[in-house]
């Protein structure tokens, strides 16, 4: 994590302009069809189990997974106590903002105690 | 929240950014971090502004930062990318309902913009106010794009004067997405999917050694979810994974707990 990234500004416009077809794509191309047509049944069922999967495959993978692709539990403890109480706060404050800001304050913490 | 008569001569933009302000000001800590951790990975001020225009999605330009602090592959970052946009599909699919008969300019300014958050917004208006037209929810959209860009920039240029710790950086990504998980978890089978979906990335990202595992894993746990449901509706209609959460806040203020409205 502590490699500075090497891109230049050149690279890092085509992956902005890479970037934004990847987002417009799935946000204009249902609305275009869908508009004109009734929407299928499967698709919806299969599209809403989508991000669950891979927000927790994103977790899982920066809280026990290393650098080099080992499962470690244990390597990431203050990330994973913060997540531990990310979870409880955004289950019950139901705000992003809380969330993150007390993610960021506690992981900072456990960070310079663990 | 009480419930206020609308001037009727009220201009419509005053109407739709009083309706837009909770979510606008909740993008502003969350602008200035994205702004931050762009400038961190190396993103000049002006290419802040605008992935912050044309990708506008915060799960996104979390990503792009971190994924840039660990020299990822442009192709494996862009991959990447797609797979978190690709809720968007849902989101836009179930709008599209109220955005019959817009014409083609319309729909492309109304797909660049949309993002999880205002479509909570417009989603409920849409279900509650007869009179909420499609224009209406696109000034919603660009009012919310105008607080998250301006947060944007304005944390790019924080960012020059502030030397930050890149693995707490890296962690406000990974708030982000417990964050939305808790919003999207919604019935004990979406709990079974992130199990399985866990144990698949373990395997898969051990297997793959590269993030490549995170779309396998995402793509066999979704579809196994989707299969699951399927089955148990037709097999067992009464299963107890079929039964939904229960879950604190929901309910009240669904503008504020916008990303709520998200499935």
């Amino acid at each position: 994590m502590d490699t500075v990234n090497t891109w230049n500004t050149t690279q890092h416009f085509w992956l902005v302009v890479l970037g934004f077809f990847v987002a417009f794509a799935p946000r204009y191309i249902p609305i275009k069809i869908f508009t004109q047509r009734k929407i299928p049944e499967w698709f919806n069922e299969w599209m809403k189990f989508v991000p669950v999967s891979l927000f927790t495959a994103l977790v899982v993978k920066d809280l026990f997974i290393t650098a080099t692709y080992q499962f470690d539990p244990m390597a990431h403890l203050p990330e994973i106590i913060s997540a531990i109480i990310v979870g409880v706060i955004a289950y019950f404050t139901r705000s992003m903002a809380i969330s993150v800001v007390i993610g960021l304050v506690s992981v900072f913490l456990l960070a310079m105690l663990i | 929240m009480t419930k206020q008569v609308p001037d009727p001569n009220e201009p419509r933009w005053r109407r739709t950014l009083q309706i837009s302000m909770p979510l606008n000001l909740s993008y502003v800590p969350i602008g200035l971090a994205a702004g931050v951790l762009l400038h961190a990975a190396g993103f000049n001020t002006l290419l802040t502004a605008l992935v912050s225009v044309v990708i506008f999605s915060g799960g996104a330009q979390f990503m792009i930062a971190s994924m840039l602090t660990i020299n990822a592959p442009l192709l494996s970052i862009v991959l990447m990318l797609f797979f978190l946009e690709l809720r968007y599909a849902l989101l836009g699919s179930s709008l599209s309902k109220y955005l019959r008969g817009q014409n083609e300019g319309f729909l492309f300014f109304f797909a660049v913009s949309m993002n999880d958050e205002n479509y909570a917004v417009n989603y409920l208006k849409f279900a509650t106010d007869k009179k909420w037209t499609p224009t209406d929810a696109l000034q919603v959209e660009h009012w919310s794009l105008l607080f998250w860009s301006v947060s944007n920039v304005i944390g790019s240029l924080i960012g020059s004067a502030l030397k930050i710790n890149l693995d707490v950086v890296h962690f406000a990504l990974t708030a982000l997405f417990l964050y939305m998980i808790i919003m999207q978890v919604k019935s004990r089978l979406a709990i079974l999917v992130a199990l399985i979906s866990a144990a698949l990335a373990v395997f898969f990202l051990m297997l793959t050694k590269s993030t490549l595992g995170l779309v396998i894993a995402t793509l066999i746990a979704s579809f196994l979810g989707f299969a699951l449901e399927h089955e148990l509706r037709v097999r067992r209609p009464k299963s107890r994974f079929l039964w939904r959460l229960h879950s604190p806040g929901s309910g009240g203020e669904p503008v504020e707990n916008a990303s709520d409205e998200s499935l």
